[in-house]
C-alpha cells in the first residue's frame, strides 16, 4: 500500500511541476490543469483508436501537440493578465477558469459521458521485487514521473534558458530590466507546462479511466500538491507530491475512498491554517 | 487607479431620473406575475434568484476582489439546510431559510479565517476546494439522502416564490447599496481591492474586514438557496451542489460589470434568458458550458468591465456611441 502510494504520486508530480512552474514564472494560476490532463488523455486513446500501436510511443507526439497548443493559447492568457486591468491576478485566474469550463463542456458534447480507458502492452503485468509485487503500469507511471522531473531541474538548474526562467521568476522586473524578454520566457514556460501535463494525461488514461469530467479530479490533486510544497516552489512539489500519493492510498484503505477529497481538503486546510507558504516555507 | 464607484454623485436630475427608473423597474416587478403563463413565471423566478446569486457573489468577488470559486456550496447548503430543518425537525419553512442564511455564513467565516489571510489565489484554490468537498460530503452523509437527494413537502404556488425570491433578492441589493455603495464599509473593501497593503497601512483591519464581507456574500445564498429547495421540493447534490452554480454566479457577474450595484443583475438577466431560450430550443445538452466557457474568456479579454462598463459611458449621446464602444472594447 505504501510502495502504490509512492508509485501514484509520482505521475502528480509532473502536474504539480508545470503548475507550480507557471504559477512561479507569470503568477497565473491554471484552472485548466485538470482538462489539459483530461485532453491529454483523449488524444492518447483518439491516436490508439485510429493509428494503433501502444500509447507509449506517443507520448513524445502527444507532448507536441500540447506544447503547440500551450504556444497557441499563450498570447491569450498574456492579454488577460496585462494591460490596464485593475486586478491581473484575477483576470488570469478567471480567464483559466473559462478556458477549464471550455475544454470541459467540449469534451462532455463531444464525447459525452462515457468512460474510457487506454490499454498499454504494461496493462494487467507485474513486477515481482523481491517479496513484492508491482504493478507493471504503476511502476512505469512513476519511473516516468521521475524521469520527468529529472529533465525538468537539469533544463532548470543547468541550461541558460532554464537560469532565464529561475531568474524571472524571482524577480520579473529585474529580469525584464537586464535584457531578458518576459513575455516569450512566459510562452515558454506555459507552452512546456501544457506539453507535460498533456503528456501525463495519457499515463493517468491508461492507470485509471478517462472521461469528459475527469479534469476536476486532477485540478484538485495539482492545487493540493501546489499548497503543500508552497506555491511557486518547483523543489518542493516532489515532497508533497509523494505525501499526496501516501495520503491516497491511507485514505482509500483506512477510511474509504469516499472520503478521499474531505481528507484532502482537511490536510490542505491544515497546512493553510499552520504554514501558509508550504510545508517547506519557500513558497510565495 | 481610479476608484470605480459611479454612484456617488450629488442628487442632480439624473440621479432622480435614475430613482424614477428604479421605481418603474419595482412595479414592472410586481405586475410582472398576472400577464405571464405559469412557464414564465418559473422563468422570471430563476432570472430573480439568479440576480440575487451574481450580486452575492459580487460582494466577495466584485467589490473585494476576492474571487470565491466554490460560491455554490452556499447555496447548496441552504437548500440542504431548509430541508433538514423541515423535514428532520419539522419546523417552519420561514425559520428554515432563516438557518440557512446563518448556516452558510459560519461556514464562510470557518472558510475564510485562514484563506483570507492570504493571496487571492490561495482564497480562490481554497474556495474551489471546499465547494467539491461539500458536495461529497452530501453524496456520503445519510441525513442529506446522499446520491438520491431529499424529498420536501411540496408547496405548488408559482407566485408565492416569485415574490419570496424577489423580497430577498431585493434585500440583497439593499443591503449591497446601504452597506457597501453608501457607507465606510464599502470604501475599506474597495481600498482592499486596490491596494490591500496600503489599506493596512492606513489602519483598516483588513482580515475582520474581509471576513465580514465573505460572511455577508454567504448570507444571501444561504437563504435563496432555503427558498429553492422548497420551489422545487427535490433536490439531489448535482442540483444544488454542481460546479454549474458557482460558474453562472461568476459569468453573470463578470458579463454584467463586477464591483458594481446593477452589473451583476444586468449579467443574470441576459445569461438566464439565453440559457432558458437555448434550452426551450434545443433542450437539455451540455453544449451550454461551451457558450459559458467562451463567454467569460471573451469578456475578460475584451471587455473587463462588463456591460456596465459599456453603459456608463456615453454611447446614448447621439454620435459618440461607436466612438465610446471602441474606446471600451480593448482589442
Amino acid at each position: 500500500m505504501l510502495i502504490d502510494g509512492l508509485l501514484i504520486g509520482g505521475l502528480i508530480i509532473v502536474v504539480g511541476i508545470g503548475f507550480s512552474l507557471c504559477f512561479g514564472v507569470m503568477h497565473i494560476v491554471d484552472f485548466a490543469v485538470g482538462e489539459w490532463v483530461m485532453l491529454g488523455a483523449y488524444t492518447g486513446f483518439i491516436l490508439v483508436r485510429y493509428f494503433g500501436h501502444d500509447p507509449m510511443i506517443y507520448l513524445p507526439l502527444v507532448f507536441l501537440i500540447f506544447c503547440a497548443l500551450g504556444w497557441a493559447i499563450y498570447p491569450l492568457i498574456y492579454r488577460a493578465v496585462s494591460g490596464k486591468r485593475h486586478n491581473p491576478v484575477l483576470m488570469g485566474l478567471v480567464f483559466t477558469f473559462g478556458l477549464s469550463i471550455l475544454a470541459k463542456g467540449g469534451a462532455l458534447s463531444v464525447w459525452g459521458y462515457h468512460i474510457q480507458s487506454i490499454t498499454t502492452w504494461l496493462s494487467g503485468k507485474s513486477l515481482a521485487l523481491g517479496p513484492l509485487t508491482i504493478p507493471a503500469l504503476r511502476f512505469s507511471g512513476f519511473l516516468f514521473g521521475i524521469l520527468i522531473t529529472l529533465l525538468l531541474m537539469l533544463f532548470l538548474y543547468k541550461t541558460r534558458l532554464g537560469i532565464t526562467i529561475r531568474a524571472t521568476a524571482q524577480d520579473r522586473e529585474m529580469a525584464n530590466l537586464l535584457g531578458t524578454d518576459v513575455r516569450k520566457v512566459g510562452a515558454l514556460v506555459y507552452s512546456l507546462y501544457a506539453g507535460v501535463t498533456g503528456m501525463s494525461g495519457i499515463l493517468i488514461g491508461a492507470l485509471f479511466s478517462i472521461h469528459a469530467a475527469m479534469g476536476v479530479k486532477y485540478c484538485t490533486l495539482a492545487f493540493f500538491v501546489v499548497v503543500l510544497a508552497g506555491m511557486g516552489y518547483v523543489p518542493g512539489v516532489i515532497i508533497a507530491g509523494l505525501i499526496l500519493g501516501l495520503l491516497q492510498s491511507f485514505v482509500g484503505v483506512y477510511i474509504g475512498g469516499r472520503y478521499n477529497l474531505v481528507a484532502l481538503f482537511m490536510v490542505m486546510y491544515g497546512v493553510l491554517l499552520i504554514t501558509p507558504k508550504g510545508i517547506l516555507r519557500r513558497g510565495i | 487607479m481610479p476608484l470605480k464607484n459611479g454612484h456617488t454623485q450629488p442628487h442632480t436630475s439624473a440621479s432622480s431620473w435614475r430613482w424614477a427608473l428604479l421605481g418603474l423597474a419595482l412595479l414592472i416587478a410586481f405586475l410582472l406575475p398576472w400577464p405571464l403563463s405559469p412557464l414564465w413565471i418559473r422563468i422570471a423566478t430563476e432570472v430573480i434568484m439568479w440576480a440575487g446569486l451574481a450580486q452575492s457573489w459580487n460582494i466577495i468577488g466584485g467589490y473585494t476582489g476576492y474571487l470565491s470559486f466554490g460560491h455554490g456550496a452556499f447555496f447548496g447548503v441552504g437548500a440542504y439546510m431548509t430541508g433538514i430543518v423541515m423535514l428532520h425537525l419539522g419546523w417552519p419553512f420561514a425559520l428554515g431559510i432563516l438557518i440557512s442564511g446563518i448556516a452558510a455564513a459560519l461556514m464562510a467565516v470557518i472558510i475564510g479565517y485562514p484563506t483570507l489571510r492570504l493571496r487571492g489565489a490561495y482564497f480562490a484554490i481554497a474556495t474551489w476546494a471546499f465547494g467539491e468537498m461539500i458536495r461529497q460530503i452530501a453524496t456520503i452523509l445519510e441525513i442529506t439522502g446522499g446520491a438520491f437527494g431529499m424529498q420536501l413537502p411540496a408547496y405548488l404556488n408559482l407566485p408565492f416564490f416569485y415574490y419570496l425570491f424577489l423580497l430577498v433578492t431585493g434585500l440583497t441589493y439593499l443591503t449591497t447599496y446601504l452597506l457597501l455603495e453608501r457607507s465606510p464599509f464599502g470604501y475599506k473593501l474597495l481600498a482592499i481591492r486596490e491596494h490591500e497593503e496600503a489599506a493596512e497601512m492606513v489602519g483598516v483591519d483588513t482580515v475582520i474586514i474581509k471576513i465580514k464581507a465573505f460572511a455577508l456574500s454567504a448570507f444571501f445564498p444561504g437563504v435563496l438557496g432555503g427558498i429553492y429547495a422548497y420551489w422545487v421540493t427535490y433536490i439531489h447534490p448535482d442540483s444544488v451542489l454542481g460546479a454549474q452554480l458557482t460558474d453562472f454566479m461568476v459569468v453573470m457577474a463578470f458579463l454584467g460589470g463586477i464591483g458594481s450595484l446593477w452589473g451583476p443583475f444586468l449579467g443574470a438577466v441576459v445569461v438566464q434568458l439565453v440559457n432558458r431560450v437555448l434550452w426551450l430550443v434545443w433542450g437539455e445538452g451540455t453544449f451550454y458550458l461551451v457558450i459559458i466557457g467562451a463567454a467569460i474568456c471573451a469578456v475578460v479579454l475584451f471587455i473587463p468591465s462588463g456591460i456596465i462598463g459599456l453603459l456608463q459611458s456615453r454611447i446614448f449621446l447621439p454620435g459618440t456611441a461607436w466612438k465610446e464602444i471602441r474606446k471600451k472594447v480593448k482589442w
